[in-house]
Formats: structure tokens, C-alpha cells, sequence
């Protein structure tokens, strides 16, 4: 082996923490990616719809639910039985970030009703707020800063809508809100890999 | 004294261990997952994985998941401390290198 300097020893050091960090960015991107661009989409496309039918508001946001909550099983299913990475620990994190927000909405469900009664206007808000707080609690406890930063900026276009635009509130939310979880889900898709 | 490890300094063989390492004790990286992470060839990356293998740095497992063919990889025990080893010794180059 021909002999290394200070210099080439650096660059191997940096070579080596860059591909760690490329890594976990790849394995925490695999199936986060996917599940971003779902709820992004049903964001956007839930609250277009809410802004022009308020009065099937009932309908339409059981609907978008119902087929998030399909595709997120989807998604999971597949990320199972076809994984690029196996691991315990992996397995175990997974099950447990699932049955946090299966527990957080029936909680949010638990207050809604014992608060009641609500506008659609609340009650959108809340929701959104309450998945934003998921996130940045998911991301603090892995580590994943991009994912508590997303949370803390959606979670501010929430209130700037529902305390200085209500009348566009439906609107305002498919675009800030479920544009920014849309545009980072193919962000990672596009760039962690 | 602490060495720099003369399978794991080759480029290719230090980033497929790199990326091993990153996972926990006892993770598997699937074969197609490494090869786009590194942006290698099939040929390439199998010929560096042979060569890791046979220093009992990684373990291969081929399995079939959901009747398709699949290769895992992991990093040994030993593997791990070489590496660890090694990146020790890139250390000591660059503090005697600052005198």
C-alpha cells in the first residue's frame, strides 16, 4: 500500500462519513418518501375539494381517510415483505411510530368529541395540527430533524390560515400545507437517493 | 500499533463497508439496495464482495423473498472492528501528519 499523507487520510475519513450519512438518508428515505407524497397528494386534493363542497365536508374527508389509510397499509405491507434493509430494531420502530398515530387519532377522535361541537373549519385544523405534532415527535425521537421542521412549518401555515385567512382556509391548507409535505416527499425521493 | 487494513483502504471495498457499518449489529443490506447506494456495477461490486467475504469481514446470505431471488449482506464482527481498526489508523495519520 503506498504510503498516506494527512491530506489522503482526510479524504478518506470524509469519504467514509459521507456514505454513512448517504446511508441513513437512502434507508430512512425507502418508504418515508412514499408515505410524504401519498398524504401530500390527499391533502391537496381534500382540501381543493372542501373548498368548493363544504357542505359534503363530512364525506369527502372520511373518503381522503379511508384511502390514506389504505395506502399507508399498502406501503407498509410491501416495505415487509420486500425490504432492502432487514433489521429487529427496524421491525420494532416501525410497529411502534404505527400504533402511535393509530393512538393519537383516536385520542384527537376521544377530545373532538367530548369538546363537540366543532365547524369544519376546527376540526380540519386540529387534525392537521395533531399530524404535525406526530411528526416533529417522530422526528425528535429518531433523530430525523428534516421530518421536525416540516411539522413546525406546516403547523405555522395552519394557524396563519385558520386565525388570518378562514374564508381560504381549505385552499390555503391544499397548497402551503399539503404542498409542502408533497414537494418533500419527492425531494427526498429525488435527491436522498 | 494501530494499521491501516489493506482489504478495507481500497475505495470501493471502504464505501461497501462504510455503508454496513452504518446499519446495526445484526442489519442486512439487500445487494440491489448497495449497488444503487454506491452507484456501482453488478460485476464490480460482486468481485469487491467476494474479496470482503473471503477476509470474513462480511457475510452473504441468498435467499428468496416472496419467490424472487435475493442477496443479503451484512457486516461481521470481525469486519466491524477492522473497520473500526482502520478508521483509528486514518486518525493517527492525520494527527502525526499536524505534528
Amino acid at each position: 500500500m503506498d504510503k498516506l499523507n494527512g491530506e489522503n487520510a482526510q479524504e478518506s475519513l470524509a469519504a467514509i462519513e459521507n456514505i454513512m450519512k448517504q446511508t441513513r438518508k437512502a434507508i430512512a428515505s425507502s418508504h418515508a418518501n412514499s408515505l410524504l407524497i401519498l398524504w401530500g397528494v390527499i391533502w391537496v386534493v381534500n382540501n381543493t375539494v372542501l373548498q368548493f363542497y363544504p357542505d359534503y365536508a363530512h364525506y369527502i374527508s372520511w373518503g381522503f381517510v379511508a384511502v390514506g389509510m389504505f395506502g399507508t397499509f399498502l406501503i407498509h405491507h410491501i416495505s415487509h415483505t420486500e425490504p432492502s434493509i432487514r433489521s429487529e430494531s427496524r421491525l420494532r420502530i416501525g410497529r411502534r411510530i404505527l400504533c402511535s398515530w393509530i393512538l393519537l387519532y383516536a385520542y384527537v377522535f376521544i377530545w373532538l368529541a367530548m369538546l363537540a361541537p366543532f365547524n369544519g373549519l376546527q376540526i380540519n385544523a386540529v387534525c392537521s395540527t395533531a399530524a404535525m405534532f406526530a411528526y416533529i415527535l417522530i422526528g425528535l425521537w429518531v433523530g430525523s430533524y428534516f421530518m421536525v421542521w416540516l411539522g413546525l412549518a406546516v403547523t405555522a401555515m395552519t394557524l396563519i390560515g385558520f386565525y388570518f385567512i378562514p374564508h381560504y382556509y381549505c385552499l390555503w391548507m391544499a397548497f402551503t400545507g399539503g404542498g409542502t409535505i408533497l414537494c418533500t416527499g419527492l425531494y427526498i425521493r429525488l435527491r436522498w437517493r | 500499533m494501530t494499521e491501516l487494513d489493506n482489504i478495507i483502504h481500497q475505495p470501493i471495498r471502504l464505501r461497501i463497508m462504510s455503508a454496513l457499518v452504518a446499519l446495526e449489529h445484526g442489519g442486512q443490506m439487500d445487494f440491489i439496495f448497495l449497488r444503487n447506494l454506491l452507484k456501482a456495477t453488478d460485476g464490480n461490486l460482486g468481485a469487491h464482495l467476494e474479496k470482503l467475504e473471503g477476509a470474513g469481514y462480511i457475510r452473504i446470505e441468498k435467499t428468496f423473498v416472496a419467490k424472487k431471488p435475493r442477496t443479503f449482506i451484512s457486516v461481521s464482527d470481525k469486519g466491524r472492528d477492522a473497520f473500526i481498526q482502520h478508521i483509528a489508523a486514518l486518525k493517527l495519520i492525520i494527527k502525526t501528519s499536524k505534528g
